[in-house]
């Protein structure tokens, strides 16, 4: 895959995707519709390097206060991560932070792409990680989307997976696009969830 | 702590930080963090659907003690 299209380009409606993309027609870009984000999605350059080092250090900012607060320890690591911001937390134990199935670390998030926003006055795609929980995640997911691909490509049957949010549904369908089948969602958030298709 | 890792995270997100003000009222009924802001910045702290708010509230929620705290949202005019 390449990196030339924006991930919102997978916004088009299914028909506009061509043959020839391996990207999945789905609406998992996770940018929870933000009317912005299209444009910003395709602007390049080392001036958006410098705008997304800044929504990095911003967040670390927000985040490094907080952890002061709470007495926790931790260390902020930044980085730039394809078009978006990367923040995460590490080191401590940061389990309480992360929550139940990460809803403490996506509540973080929401908030850390707001204090973004409040100061920069552009809405952020920032990912926060904590404890290395996404980096778990993605891993476990991507053996998971592979695995069913697999699965599925052997029975000729589609295959329904359990409700995910949008950030572990992309890392599904990136899975079951790798292995040359294709994938979308169904039904509401948050009972959304990936259907592999057979080929 | 918990009265001012709240106070932070409202500073944060509004365009009014100085108005921001976290009151703890606990009582027989249990612990609430009153938060107040400027009128302007009321609709942020909520956020779309509720949003913003039960953010705070899980953030709260997470860093306190095992006994659920209560987070109300006010603006500064409120009584």
């Amino acid at each position: 895959m390449t990196e030339s299209t924006s991930p919102e380009a997978a916004e088009a409606p299914p028909a506009e995707v061509t043959a020839t993309t391996s990207a999945p027609a789905s609406d998992e870009t996770e940018t929870e519709g933000a009317p912005g984000a299209a444009q910003n999605g395709v602007r390049r350059g080392e001036q958006d390097i410098r705008a997304l080092e800044r929504e990095g250090e911003i967040a670390a900012d927000y985040l490094e206060e907080l952890l002061d607060i709470a007495d926790l320890d931790g260390d902020i690591d930044m980085d730039v991560e394809r078009d978006r911001a990367a923040v995460s937390v590490v080191g401590g134990d940061l389990d309480h932070l992360v929550g139940s199935e990460g809803a403490v670390l996506e509540a973080l998030q929401e908030l850390t792409r707001l204090a973004v926003l409040t100061q920069t006055g552009d809405r952020s795609r920032l990912m926060l990680d904590i404890g290395g929980y996404r980096a778990g995640r993605r891993a476990t997911l991507t053996e998971l989307g592979l695995a069913t691909a697999a699965e599925v490509k052997k029975s000729g049957e589609a295959a329904r997976l359990a409700p995910m949010s949008p950030f572990e549904r992309k890392i599904v369908h990136d899975a079951v696009a790798e292995a040359g089948l294709r994938s979308e969602s169904e039904g509401e958030e948050p009972q959304r969830r990936v259907v592999v298709l057979p080929a | 702590m918990l009265e001012e890792a709240l106070e932070h995270l409202v500073r944060g997100i509004v365009d009014h930080p100085d108005e921001v003000q976290v009151h703890d009222r606990t009582n027989r009924r249990g612990r609430t963090l009153e938060v107040r802001v400027h009128p302007e910045d009321l609709g942020k702290v909520i956020g779309r659907g509720g949003r913003t708010a039960k953010a705070l509230r899980t953030v709260i929620g997470a860093l306190g003690p095992g006994r659920s705290v209560r987070v109300d949202f006010l603006d500064v005019d409120e009584r």
